[in-house]
């Protein structure tokens, strides 16, 4: 059993607080992913856990033993560092084969071992090449099977994908998810990449200034953003925002913002009765935001809206309307791609009520999902 | 790394290799003329007026001869092999330690030990000999082979700490933390990861060891004085006088030589540029 408990985290780098009282719980043999932006603390805690970056606050159990003061080389983990770290001077052979040495592993064992990772892995030819000549994708294929050999009760992959070209992250994905199928570990997976986090890992961590803002599956981080920072982060093209004060409206509830009054669905209208006049920021995913010519039947809690369109960003397979309300406000969003449209075009569209997240003003939280804000 | 296998226009490539002969003649021209008078008779030498010829009339090794069955040539030129080899071998073993740890590790007063390390050399060779010397006497470790390695240790020791810290602390950490996950205790990831991709930098470090030693001249003179066996080539050299012939000269200059491109060689296949390629991204 390899079940990951941080209790309350602490760490400093003199002054400057990097991980603040930070709690994470994994479950033995989860796929779960660290995910923040830049300098948040992802590869510090990834660390921390490591045994390569002391302790300073808080505690550390792993498979119910006490972590703390163990040092890295009695942890029984495995890190692939965001930068590969493959030891140069030595074949790809010798690389993946450094920690059974380590170990005194025997020969048959090994050899079994490295038979079966070069498979997986598919770097079979490469054993005698030196990691200066294989490409980049093969040498992080050789980190991963440097790590994987040896068994570990813990993954540790801090970025492991971060330099490779899309197509190639493409594959280096299914091929992870295929392994942790396959191995069933633990693994922790670092990434400021949010797509990448959204299709592995069966919870996402996204963490802000080195605090957990939400823990949770990509589903319900997508669809039930617990703050407003999650909101901002999850999901792209990002949402749009819009400051708001909750209101009945003839009978329905909602938020009155600068481009009209929003209604939300019953359920959640029905509870904003206690909640009248509260200041709130309302965010609406451009995916939730329709071309009216496209939807045959209609919610009563949709709210239509006129747009000007200002420009049409091609993303492939869809593309992002920037539009202008008449007062201005722009708003972002998606069409599908054979929509022929046009700069000055005006447009049509409704938001679905359902998919109006509130969060409040002043605490940044979701108004809904949290708990004693209601 | 790219560009050694890039074809080169012809009117590029004409012009490299005339810089690339200039450069040989430059380098090679002194060393041809070493060799020729050393092989010389002394009809090619002394050519009453005639122009010396490029190549000798009647080569002949007859100075080489001469020296290696001279008993105190012999002696005299292994004594500096000796001398060399047991302070390129003692500086290693005093300075890799020392490199490595002032490399890798953030201990206190670093700056201090460097400069107190580097201050052995901030004096003239003439100005530190006598009160060097006079320590030595008092150890009894005057005229005896390990003063004078000992003293040449001393002269070449920052120099080896100072190589090897900059080889030491250009491998990235994380090579040695990836080490030590992987359950390689301090001493496995020393031998295992951290000397081993150290060792073109120390490699230079011991073709420059070699060389001071070799050519080392007051310490030696001065530790050695009076114990003509113990004597290195740089003394033997000091003893010899003008008048010998230039045949004779040629071929000792030769003889200092050899050892030292023998050994460069040896040791510059560890030297190999850009060891660390491939590991981090
Ligand atoms: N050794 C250190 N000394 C001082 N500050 C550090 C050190 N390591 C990290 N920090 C700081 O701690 C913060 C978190 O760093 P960390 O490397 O954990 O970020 P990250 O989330 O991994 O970022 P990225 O996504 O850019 O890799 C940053 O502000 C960084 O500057
Ligand atoms: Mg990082």
């Amino acid at each position: 059993m390899a079940d990951v408990v941080i209790n309350s985290f602490s760490k400093k780098f003199g002054s400057n607080i990097v991980i603040d009282r930070l709690n994470l719980q994994i479950n033995n043999g989860e796929f779960i992913t660290l995910l923040g932006p830049s300098g948040c603390g992802k590869t510090t805690l990834l660390r921390m856990i490591a045994g390569l970056e002391s302790i300073d606050g808080g505690e550390l159990f792993i498979g119910g033993k006490y972590y703390n003061n163990l040092p890295a080389q009695k942890r029984h983990l495995a890190m692939v560092f965001q930068s590969y770290a493959l030891f140069p001077h030595m074949s790809v052979r010798n690389n993946i084969l450094f920690g059974l040495k380590i170990k005194n592993v025997n020969k048959a064992k090994m050899q079994y071992k490295l038979t079966w990772v070069l498979n997986l892995l598919y770097l079979k030819g490469l054993e005698d090449r030196l990691p200066r000549e294989i490409s980049g994708g093969q040498r992080q294929r050789v980190a991963l099977a440097r790590a994987l050999v040896l068994d570990p009760d813990v993954l540790l992959l801090d970025e492991p994908l971060s330099n490779l070209d899309a197509a190639l992250r493409e594959t280096a994905i299914e091929e992870l998810k295929r392994i942790h199928h396959q191995v069933g570990k633990t693994i922790i997976y670092v990434t400021h990449n949010q797509v990448e986090a959204l299709t592995m890992s069966e919870r996402i961590a996204l963490i802000n200034k080195g605090k957990v803002e939400q823990y949770d599956r990509p589903k319900a981080m997508y669809d039930d953003p617990k703050t407003l920072f999650v909101a901002e982060f999850i999901g792209s093209p990002p949402m749009n925002f819009l400051e708001g004060e909750i209101q009945i409206q003839e009978g329905f509830g909602g938020v009155n913002t600068s481009i009209g009054f929003l209604k939300l669905d019953k359920d959640r209208a029905a509870k904003l009765e206690a909640m009248s006049g509260r200041k709130v920021i309302a965010g609406i995913r451009p995916q939730n935001i329709y071309f009216s010519e496209h939807v045959i039947r209609r919610r009563h809690t949709d709210t239509s809206l006129d747009l000007i369109v200002e420009f049409v960003e091609n993303m492939g397979d869809r593309s992002l309307v920037i539009g202008r309300t008449r007062n201005s406000i722009v708003m972002r969003f998606m069409v599908t791609r054979d929509e022929n449209i046009t700069s000055d075009q005006k447009m049509p569209v409704f938001i679905d009520g359902r998919c109006i997240h509130l969060f409040d003003t002043m605490s940044r939280l979701n108004i809904f999902n949290n708990d004693g804000s209601i | 790394m790219q560009g050694k296998n890039m074809p080169m226009a012809t009117g590029k490539k004409i012009i490299w290799l005339t810089g690339v002969f200039l450069a040989l003649l430059i380098v090679l021209g002194p060393v041809y003329m070493l060799v020729k008078y050393s092989v010389s008779d002394l009809s090619s030498i002394n050519t009453g007026g005639e122009p010396i010829p490029l190549w000798p009339y009647h080569p002949t090794l007859r100075m080489y001869e001469f020296l290696f069955t001279d008993s105190q040539f012999y002696r005299v030129f292994m004594n500096s092999v000796i001398v060399s080899l047991f302070t390129v071998l003692l500086s290693l073993l005093l300075g890799v330690p020392a490199a490595y740890i002032l490399g890798r590790y953030q201990i206190p007063g670093r700056k201090l030990l460097l400069l107190a390390i580097i201050s052995v050399r901030m004096f003239p060779d003439i100005a530190s000999v006598i009160p060097i010397v006079e320590f030595f006497i008092k150890l009894g470790l005057h005229q005896t082979y390990t003063g004078v390695v000992l003293a040449h240790t001393l002269l070449a020791l920052p120099y080896v700490i100072f190589i090897g810290i900059g080889a030491f602390e250009s491998i990235p950490h994380e090579l040695e933390q990836q080490a030590w996950v992987m359950g390689a205790g301090k001493f496995q990831t020393f031998f295992k990861i951290l000397f081993p991709l150290a060792i073109p930098g120390l490699a230079a470090a011991a073709i420059y060891t070699f060389l001071l030693s070799w050519d080392e001249f007051i310490f030696s003179y001065f530790l050695m004085f009076g114990r003509q066996e113990i004597f290195t080539l740089t003394l033997y050299l000091n003893g010899i006088k003008y008048a010998e012939p230039q045949n004779l000269l040629a071929a000792i200059s030769v003889c200092l030589s050899v050892p030292v491109i023998v050994f460069s060689m040896m040791v510059q296949r560890y030297m190999v540029a850009g060891i660390s390629t491939g590991s981090v991204k």
